[in-house]
């Protein structure tokens, strides 16, 4: 068949998208994850001013749709549609992220705090030495549903101008004036692939950073 | 590094962030070392990207435009629906992607002379029966690409004026043109030049009609010419057709299709707008 020969030449050019579709997840996925630790932490633990900004901000950026969000940052900054789009959906994420983080920390009792305090840590020693590492390991599980959704979400990027892995594909779709069923399906099983392959390190990494003692996926 | 050292570590980084940001806004001179040319690379024979490469008339004839006026220009892929809006803010400096001129366009963006005429043609699944008549009539579903004059004919002359019609948008002709084989649709209607090509490239699809909608495809700059580019396109054009690069080009990618060359480049406007 004519479309598997253009599909095998046009190979590199989905990977080189899949490539863009990578880095974007990645620095977006980094993006939020520092404002969603920033932004739990200004929540739980901030004073009034910070944790009403915190929740302000967290609440904001989780009401506009990312389309929205993507096409305010494009037009409003002069910056390469990769780096807009990372920055964009990384604030989302990092409001969405705040909420998986903000459950985690409270679930740490609040008595491993005052036996800091009362050790003469600060505050701030406190979150970072006993109060994060363990709820950040927490939050692993539903951390990976967050990279789940991002995944599929780096696919809205196009708009905005980044040549993904989904504008990749809609090339070979125009040129070829069909095939839509079969390079989706290709698609389809790339991102699948993608999301499985996330997923199955964070468990790896949810086992590895296990502590005795403490509860286990099965 | 400790917390505090970290914290003041990411706050630095985030106002660098900023400044970038506003800093960027500012920039804003006569002249470019490089125009950046807006193509939405679905829309083939015109633009379009083949093995990670731009292809198409348009994108070879505005490279040849470049080449001829001494302009560096960089070409970059956007989709349909930002793609107008991208120039009208001047995120791009120059469109060319088969775009019809329009007086509703005219006013957020400034339009070179023409190239190419086109009208709009009734595309219908091949085993249909309706007439250029009926498919837009009694309720039948009509698609088009959003965006396209071919949608803004079915809003403003059929759905305004009162005729039974259903329009549904899609995001290209490829997605349409499958809904009509598969009986989703009832007819697609699209510019005669991307109809011909569905028919010549095997769909199961037939024209059965022509709209005289008489629109020209021309290039198109920011409003307000920020860059003085049009009088270089234009220019451009002519010393291209002269050359006879243009002839060269339209032999690659429109001959296939039965079209007559037009006789010179570039073709007077007819649409005027206020």
């Amino acid at each position: 068949m004519e479309i598997l020969n253009v599909l095998a030449g046009e190979a590199p050019y989905l990977f080189r998208g899949l490539f863009i579709t990578i880095q974007l997840l990645i620095g977006l996925l980094g993006v939020g994850l520092v404002g969603g630790v920033l932004l739990a932490v200004a929540e739980v633990y901030g004073n009034r001013l910070f944790s009403t900004l915190a929740v302000l901000i967290q609440r904001g950026l989780r009401a506009i749709p990312a389309l929205v969000l993507l096409f305010l940052s494009y037009y409003a900054m002069d910056l390469p549609p990769l780096l807009i789009s990372i920055i964009a959906l990384g604030l989302r994420s990092s409001a969405y992220q705040s909420q998986i983080f903000r459950g985690a920390i409270q679930s740490i009792k609040s008595g491993q705090m005052m036996a800091a305090r009362s050790m003469g840590m600060s505050r701030l020693q406190g979150i970072w030495y006993v109060v994060l590492p363990q709820a950040v390991r927490l939050a692993i599980g539903p951390w990976s549903n967050e990279y789940a959704s991002e995944t599929k979400d780096t696919s809205l990027a196009y708009v905005v101008g980044v040549v993904e892995i989904m504008r990749r594909s809609r090339y070979i779709i125009s040129y070829t004036y069909g095939n839509a069923l079969l390079i989706y399906g290709i698609v389809a099983l790339v991102y699948f692939f993608l999301t499985r392959a996330g997923n199955s390190l964070l468990y790896w990494l949810e086992d590895r950073l296990w502590v005795p003692g403490f509860e286990r996926r099965s | 590094m400790d917390l505090e050292s970290r914290s003041v570590f990411t706050v630095g980084l985030l106002a660098a962030l900023l400044m970038t940001v506003f800093l960027g806004l500012g920039v804003q001179g006569q002249e470019k070392d490089v125009y950046k040319v807006g193509v939405d690379a679905n829309f083939p024979p015109w633009t379009y990207v083949e093995k990670g490469e731009y292809k198409g008339f348009d994108v070879e004839v505005i490279r040849a435009i470049a080449e001829a006026q001494d302009m560096e220009i960089e070409i970059i892929d956007m989709p349909w629906e930002t793609i107008v809006s991208a120039l009208g803010s001047g995120k791009i400096d120059v469109l060319v992607s088969g775009l019809s001129i329009t007086c509703e366009r005219d006013k957020i963006i400034d339009y070179s002379q023409p190239y190419w005429s086109v009208n709009q043609a009734v595309l219908v699944s091949q085993d249909s029966d309706l007439n250029a008549i009926t498919a837009m009539t009694q309720g039948n579903k009509v698609g088009a690409q959003r965006g396209t004059t071919g949608y803004m004919w079915i809003q403003d002359e059929l759905v305004d004026g009162g005729v039974d019609v259903q329009p549904k948008a899609y995001e290209n002709y490829v997605m349409a043109v499958e809904d009509l084989t598969t009986g989703r649709l009832d007819a697609v209607l699209a510019d005669t030049t991307t109809a011909k090509n569905f028919v010549k490239k095997g769909r199961n699809v037939k024209i059965i009609g022509t709209v005289s909608t008489g629109e020209q495809y021309a290039y198109a700059v920011t409003e307000g010419d920020p860059y003085d580019l049009l009088p270089k396109i234009n220019e451009g054009m002519k010393k291209v057709f002269e050359s006879g690069r243009w002839m060269e080009i339209f032999n690659k990618y429109l001959a296939e299709y039965g079209y007559a060359p037009p006789a010179t480049i570039p073709l007077g406007r007819e649409l005027t707008c206020e």
